[in-house]
């Protein structure tokens, strides 16, 4: 789910650096009034390529599989590192492995880390609006939320620009229906994302659960 | 992960790679977004031809650029099969069910143009550069400390951390797993909660390696008024070449914008007076 180079016009490409400069700066603003910054970026590097790592991990689903983007996983991990981590992870695949692109580097970036700082929040309710339920039902459903919609807003701004972008000459309604008809067709990759979170969160709250509470 | 030979050419002696690595990255990257901006097919070729020519100039081998084009490729490959067939009203041929239409065709050919000439340019920085200098330019340019640092230490760790999936993929293996028969487009649970144990497993020792590193760094200095640890290399000068270079690149980028707005106001006139 990267919008590789040569799709989107210099205009978007432009608009998605300026968005993402825009939500970096509002992380790393976020990052520098905890108490010591510096003592937080080798556990979120660290986690980074971790992450960047696991994203290579397939769920089977014969004859095929399922690509994991874990960027709900990351927010509800790495709260405000997230973003500059998403950054930092496309950088490399487009460097490392051309998966992505450097003019669309700012789009991905932004498409991705934003519904990872979401995940984060969503993640964060859980203690004031989760209050009526029990552990670990509470942490556990709100991490199925950050995972699922995590990866639900990304895929809805993929195939927004995607299908917006593309075919000048597609009409508005095949537009509108293509757009819908690909949405619903993401639902159960969502819902992969959603219940593969919860069990990765609900696991490291049995055994690490410090990771959880950064 | 396909990065095993990404440092392999940067030590070659090109023009390209002789380029200052600051202005090497101002350049391409202007360059990369003025490809961005061409919609008219009469400088796809142009434009291919200047990545072709730089490539040529950077002394890399061809196979570096295909071994990395196959990934992406897929991606660009879908829209070259379903644009020509769905889009557009002007019908070049028919056969059948398949019919090839002229705007579809010209928006796959400019797709692709943009996405080879953008690639390689791409590769060409990468290739040319070793990582840890082209991350010194984007910091003597204005990477913010946190970004620096954070991207030094993830690339410090990445490819030790994929080796450390692969040999937890091999136990695992070892131990039956993915041996069994799965049924056609079901997601076995107990696939899924030991996909994730290994996902779990891979973030707590990273995470437990960064308490280590961390201690490691404060102990050389890290946070004691030592700001970044990729810090401010004294870069020696640009040199007749590298601004030359630096010339001819923008000033094609420059070129490329102005023709793109020339050929477009002339099209969109013809259109008007068609009408």
């Amino acid at each position: 789910m990267h919008i590789p180079d040569g799709i989107l016009s210099a205009q978007v490409c432009a608009a998605g650096y300026a968005v993402t400069g825009l939500a970096t700066w509002y992380s790393l603003r976020q990052i520098n009034r905890q108490p010591n910054p510096t003592a937080a970026v080798p556990k979120a590097s660290l986690l980074t390529a971790a992450f960047f790592v696991a994203s290579s991990i397939y769920i089977p689903v014969p004859p095929a599989s399922v690509h994991l983007i874990l960027n709900g996983l990351l927010g509800v991990v790495l709260g405000y590192f997230a973003f500059p981590a998403i950054l930092i992870g496309l950088f490399f695949q487009a460097l490392v492995i051309g998966h992505g692109g450097i003019t669309t580097l700012g789009v991905n970036a932004a498409m991705m880390g934003i519904p990872a700082l979401l995940a984060y929040h969503i993640f964060q309710r859980r203690n004031s609006l989760g209050k009526f339920l029990g552990e670990p039902t509470r942490t556990g459903l709100f991490a199925f939320l950050g995972g699922a919609l995590g990866l639900g807003v990304a895929a809805l701004i993929f195939l927004a620009l995607i299908i917006l972008n593309i075919p000048a000459q597609l009409d508005g309604e095949a537009e509108r229906a293509a757009v819908l008809t690909l949405s619903i067709a993401h639902i159960p990759l969502a819902m992969v994302e959603g219940v593969f979170t919860t069990m990765l969160v609900l696991f490291l709250r049995r055994v690490k659960p410090e990771i959880l509470e950064g | 992960m396909g990065a095993a030979g990404l440092d392999t050419y940067v030590h070659r002696d090109s023009v390209i790679h002789r380029w200052s690595p600051r202005l090497k990255l101002i350049s391409l990257v202007v360059l990369m977004f003025a490809f961005a901006t061409v919609r008219q097919l009469a400088l796809v070729p142009w434009m291919l031809g200047l990545a072709a020519s730089l490539y040529g100039l950077s002394g890399l081998p061809v196979v570096f650029l295909r071994q990395r084009l196959s990934y992406p490729g897929l991606f660009i490959l879908a829209l070259v099969v379903l644009l020509p067939l769905t889009v557009g009203d002007t019908v070049l041929g028919e056969w059948g069910w398949l019919t090839l239409r002229q705007e579809g065709l010209v928006a796959t050919l400019l797709i692709v143009g943009r996405f080879l000439s953008i690639l390689t340019l791409g590769f060409i920085l990468l290739g040319t550069t070793p990582f840890l200098t082209l991350l010194h330019a984007m910091r003597s340019l204005g990477l913010p400390t946190i970004l620096a640092d954070m991207t030094l230490l993830s690339y410090r760790y990445l490819f030790e951390i994929a080796a450390m999936l692969t040999t937890m993929q091999q136990a695992m293996g070892l131990r039956g797993f993915g041996h069994k028969r799965q049924r056609w487009l079901h997601i076995n649970r107990q696939t899924m909660e030991q996909l994730a144990m290994l996902a779990g497993n891979l973030l707590i020792r990273s995470y437990e390696q960064s308490d280590r590193v961390y201690r490691a760094m404060r102990l050389r200095g890290y946070g004691y008024g030592a700001r970044s640890a990729v810090g401010q290399r004294a870069t020696a000068q640009p040199n007749t070449l590298s601004w030359g270079l630096t010339g001819v690149v923008l000033a094609a980028a420059v070129a490329l914008v102005i023709a793109e707005g020339i050929l477009r106001q002339g099209w969109m006139c013809q259109a008007w007076m068609c009408q």
